[in-house]
């Protein structure tokens, strides 16, 4: 792997905020220490998670290539390396070193990989928006009643009734979760397809268009796996 | 971060729980959802002539979603349909003195009152 970006003043990929060193005020060119003065220099705060990780926009990531990268950058700027430095120089680190550390937690995670791509790149196509999933809405609506009934009752009241209920819920849970993995499955294959048509010409209305239609999909999937996670969790919650 | 005290009293003693049968005449049900956190609302109200009467609604989700549904039915009852189409989120961040951090359970709460008034007028368009 490529060891030369711990070399001071070596230039790497990473977006920085100044092109000025907040120290010297020589001139920096992106490199993460200053070749002048050897200090360290604060990345960009609008750098996306992605560049920020060195990866494409894609959503099928390596995750070993994505561990890796983030490990090199990591002790790059990590905390514990400036510690016997100015006070300004630790700031620095350490604002790097979150930004890093946000980005590696969102990627890492294949839902929130998802879900900040979304809003990523919805920016650039902001009549993205969602239907209301009525139906699903109205069904939460009665499992959360169920679930009130069920929280209402005591085993002493009418054991076979609670039972009864208790059995209906963990029936439901089953088929909920059983319905978020569907969700997820049709999720991953978006993925599939997101990537490929990053491949091609962005340029293109045509991509823009499908690109636009695969990022509502993927919303859609992602604010009723929301919901769904909610009641879930509840159930789960109140019937164990 | 704390709840202001006026969510907690709403919390605590949330206003006008409950529901209306959907098909009853001169009842709107409005169900809406937030999907960056999954709290779901259903406000429903009953208007006679042009006055709502009555309101109710059910809220899954934080203390400040349920303070903001309870706080839009208190304010809904005794207004005209022109009225309580008036009543905007920010009225309600204001009430409940919510953070801005959850400004969208207002922003829900105003959706409910919306969606509520456009199903009644749907129902009340159709040929009985």
């Amino acid at each position: 792997m490529d060891q030369t970006h711990k070399m001071p003043g070596k230039r790497v990929e990473l977006q920085m905020a100044r092109s000025m060193c907040w120290h010297c005020q020589s001139e920096v060119h992106g490199e993460y220490f200053c070749v002048q003065c050897v200090k360290v220099q604060p990345v960009s705060k609008e750098l996306d998670y992605f560049t920020c990780l060195g990866r494409p926009r894609l959503l099928n990531i390596d995750l070993g290539v994505l561990e890796a990268k983030f490990y090199e950058l990591s002790r790059t700027f990590h905390p514990d390396f400036f510690q016997n430095k100015t006070d300004a120089e630790q700031a620095i680190s350490l604002g790097n070193s979150a930004l890093l550390n946000t980005a590696y937690r969102t990627l890492k995670d294949p839902i929130r990989r998802a879900e900040y791509l979304v809003q990523l790149e919805a920016g650039a196509a902001k009549d993205i928006r969602t239907s209301p999933p009525a139906e699903l809405f109205e069904e939460i609506l009665a499992l959360q009643e169920d679930l009130e009934e069920f929280r209402a009752t005591s085993p002493d009241q009418d054991p076979a009734h609670v039972e009864q209920l208790r059995d209906k819920l963990k029936a439901d849970r089953e088929l909920l979760e059983r319905r978020q993995k569907d969700m997820e499955s049709r999720l991953f294959a978006l993925f599939t397809a997101w990537d490929s048509l990053q491949g091609r010409s962005g340029h293109d209305d045509h991509v823009r268009g499908k690109k636009d239609a695969v990022l509502k999909e993927m919303r859609e999937i992602l604010s009723n796996r929301t919901y769904l996670r909610n009641i879930v969790t509840d159930l789960v919650d109140t019937i164990g | 971060m704390a709840y202001s005290e006026k969510v907690v009293d709403h919390f605590n003693h949330p206003r006008n729980v409950g529901s209306f049968k959907k098909e009853e005449e001169g009842v709107g049900t409005g169900i809406v959802g937030a999907p960056e956190c999954g709290d779901v609302m259903k406000l429903q109200i009953k208007v006679q002539g042009d006055k709502i009467v009555d309101a109710k609604f059910k809220t899954f989700g934080c203390g400040s979603a349920i303070a903001s549904s309870s706080l839009a039915t208190e304010w809904m009852k005794g207004k005209t349909l022109e009225e309580a189409a008036k009543i905007k989120n920010t009225d309600i961040v204001q009430e409940l003195n919510l953070p801005p951090v959850k400004i969208h359970c207002s922003v829900l709460a105003e959706d409910a009152i919306k969606a509520a008034l456009t199903d009644y007028k749907k129902k009340a368009e159709q040929p009985k």
